[in-house]
């Protein structure tokens, strides 16, 4: 009968309903066949809801939209102008350099190609960048902003495994960096061989003054993160701090929102939550019916059955992971494996903190594989490029992206050494 | 008319929920920093105004198509198949918060005989979200399929 849950699932994904209904007419099909009372669908949908850390997810939506109204994009991009212009191919510096202190506000991947995209890809081609590499440095820096904290795929995997938001933020920061120095390398590599352009040096004076426009947004950041490592704030909590921060910071500093944008930024926020939270709500419906069926116990005990040694099952694990992550959106498919996935790695001694690092690793990479990567997509068409073109100018990105996978995957102290220095 | 007037109680119960979440998180930090002892309803008053605010929201991100789903194979298809396959989508879609909304009546009904621990008011009141979600989200998709079999779409 489960294989039935799982063919509704992927006919309804193929004929491209919505993620969360392919999940909840899934589970239908399969409550209807098995004569479960129908009660159980808006219990479960509720129960997947109800969780109060959940409630941190419209919070950092909302924060980054709000900032994001007073030109934060613009103001990030012009300071890391001024910071690494000056060096080859300092455009795609600034790109990966914007994308990572972006990523500390926008904690998804597909907002930040879209907002990063709009900005950098014009930006880049114009001053005389091949429009294929513009677009592939958009689509791999983008993937950094679901792991460096505040992340929602992080606050996804504490969700689902009952981990410390907190630990897990700090786990995924040091991978994050990692990621961000080998696409910079990378970026300055290709553009010394193809004698990209650099501006002219900027005056300590000139980036002074544009960090003073960026600090606001980036203290938002270390709110965020030092109120939950400190204790002083829950993961929800801080959420809504950085909400307020923003509103102060957007009416009194940047001077861009009133009660009319407020009210906007709210509903417009909202709206991303509710369609994130809808996931959320019927993946539990459906990793309860997975439960019930001991589908983890059967994956476990066949992938077991091939190998037993913890290196392997990693490398069986990244192998699935990548794959699903190349078609699907991250948190949906966080939300189907992960809960099946953590019970094989904790069978073989990995860290369940080190393991949620390496899941979202691979989901986000996963965005940029071709030949269905969603930031690929988004940044083909802003760059109005064929994505076999961007796939191309990517794969030296993707390389990299796989290397600094692998070096997390086989060295945990790499994400449990920010959590063990604060935390322990 | 009664779409606009249904949209503007959906907004208002959005930005008004959300409004009372964050009021009631900030009183939960000022309460455990400035007084002697921080109320316990809080969380159960934030955890509230959560749900109904994602109930208010879900059919306004059905309305402007906010749901994430995959295009890959659905761009193989011809275009008299995509506009079939639109209105499979929305009849099957239409069926399952059909089903929801039936099915919460029981839920709410079934709330109603216990209390939440905090506040003591009954749980069919939280519980009764799930059949808002459920109605107003056949409601715009009931319309939303009007509208394709008047005039398909791919």
């Amino acid at each position: 009968m489960i294989l039935v849950l799982f063919i509704v699932f992927v006919v309804c994904l193929v004929l491209r309903f919505p993620i969360a209904f392919s999940l909840g007419l899934s589970c239908f099909v399969y409550i209807i066949l098995n004569g479960i009372p129908l009660v159980v669908i808006p219990m479960k949908l509720y129960s997947g809801i109800d969780v109060f850390v959940l409630l941190s997810i419209p919070g950092f939506i909302m924060a980054g939209n709000l900032m994001n109204y007073g030109g934060l994009t613009e103001k990030i991009v012009n300071f890391c102008n001024h910071l690494m212009g000056h060096i080859t191919g300092g455009l795609s510096l600034v790109n990966i350099g914007a994308s990572m202190l972006f990523a500390g506000i926008s904690g998804t991947a597909v907002s930040d190609t879209a907002s990063m995209g709009s900005i950098m890809i014009p930006a880049m081609k114009k001053e005389g960048y091949d429009a294929d590499f513009s677009c592939a440095v958009t689509a791999a820096s983008s993937t950094m902003g679901p792991i460096i904290p505040p992340s929602i795929p992080m606050i996804i995997a504490a969700t689902l495994s009952g981990l410390s938001v907190g630990r897990l933020f700090l786990a995924g920061a040091l991978p994050g960096l990692l990621l961000g120095g080998g696409l910079m390398a990378t970026a300055y590599f290709i553009s010394k061989r193809k004698k990209y352009p650099k501006h002219k040096k900027s005056s300590l004076k000139q980036v002074l003054y544009s960090f003073k426009d960026t600090f606001w947004s980036l203290l938002m950041t270390f709110i965020i993160l030092f109120g939950i490592i400190g204790g002083v704030f829950t993961p929800t909590e801080a959420s809504i701090i950085a909400v307020i921060y923003a509103l102060l910071i957007g009416t009194f500093v940047y001077k861009k929102l009133n009660f009319k944008k407020v009210q906007i930024i709210v509903l417009d926020s909202m709206k991303t939550s509710a369609s994130l939270m809808l996931l959320v709500g019927f993946a539990n419906l459906f990793g309860w019916i997975l439960i019930t069926e001991q589908v983890p116990q059967l994956i476990s005990s066949e992938i077991l059955g091939i190998s037993t040694n913890k290196y392997m099952v990693l490398l069986m694990i990244n192998i699935l992971l990548i794959f699903v992550g190349t078609f699907m959106e991250t948190i949906a498919a966080l939300l189907i494996l992960f809960p099946i996935l953590l019970k094989l790695a904790i069978s073989v001694d990995i860290d369940p903190i080190h393991f949620a690092v390496i899941a979202v690793l691979n989901l986000i990479i996963g965005l940029t594989t071709p030949p269905v990567g969603v930031c690929l997509f988004i940044a083909s068409s802003i760059g109005k490029v064929s994505i076999a073109k961007v796939s191309k100018a990517g794969f030296p990105f993707l390389l990299v992206s796989f290397v600094v996978l692998a070096l997390v995957t086989l060295f945990p102290s790499i994400s449990l050494m920010l959590p063990s220095w604060f935390l322990d | 008319m009664l779409k606009k007037h249904i949209e503007k109680i959906l907004k208002l119960g959005t930005i008004w929920s959300v409004f009372l979440l964050i009021g009631s998180v900030l009183l939960q930090i000022f309460a455990r920093f400035f007084l002697a002892q921080a109320p316990s309803w809080t969380e159960e008053v934030s955890r509230l105004c959560f749900i109904f605010s994602v109930a208010f929201a879900s059919p306004l991100a059905l309305k402007s198509n906010y749901y994430i789903h995959l295009d890959v194979f659905f761009n193989m298809f011809s275009n008299i198949w995509k506009r079939r396959i639109n209105t499979l989508i929305l009849i099957c879609v239409f069926i399952l918060f059909f089903v929801l909304a039936f099915a919460s009546i029981k839920f709410v009904v079934m709330g109603f005989t216990e209390n939440s621990p905090s506040m003591g008011i009954k749980m069919g009141i939280a519980f009764s979200s799930m059949l808002i979600l459920g109605i107003t989200m056949c409601y715009f998709i009931g319309l939303k399929l009007i509208k394709h079999l008047k005039k398909p779409q791919p």
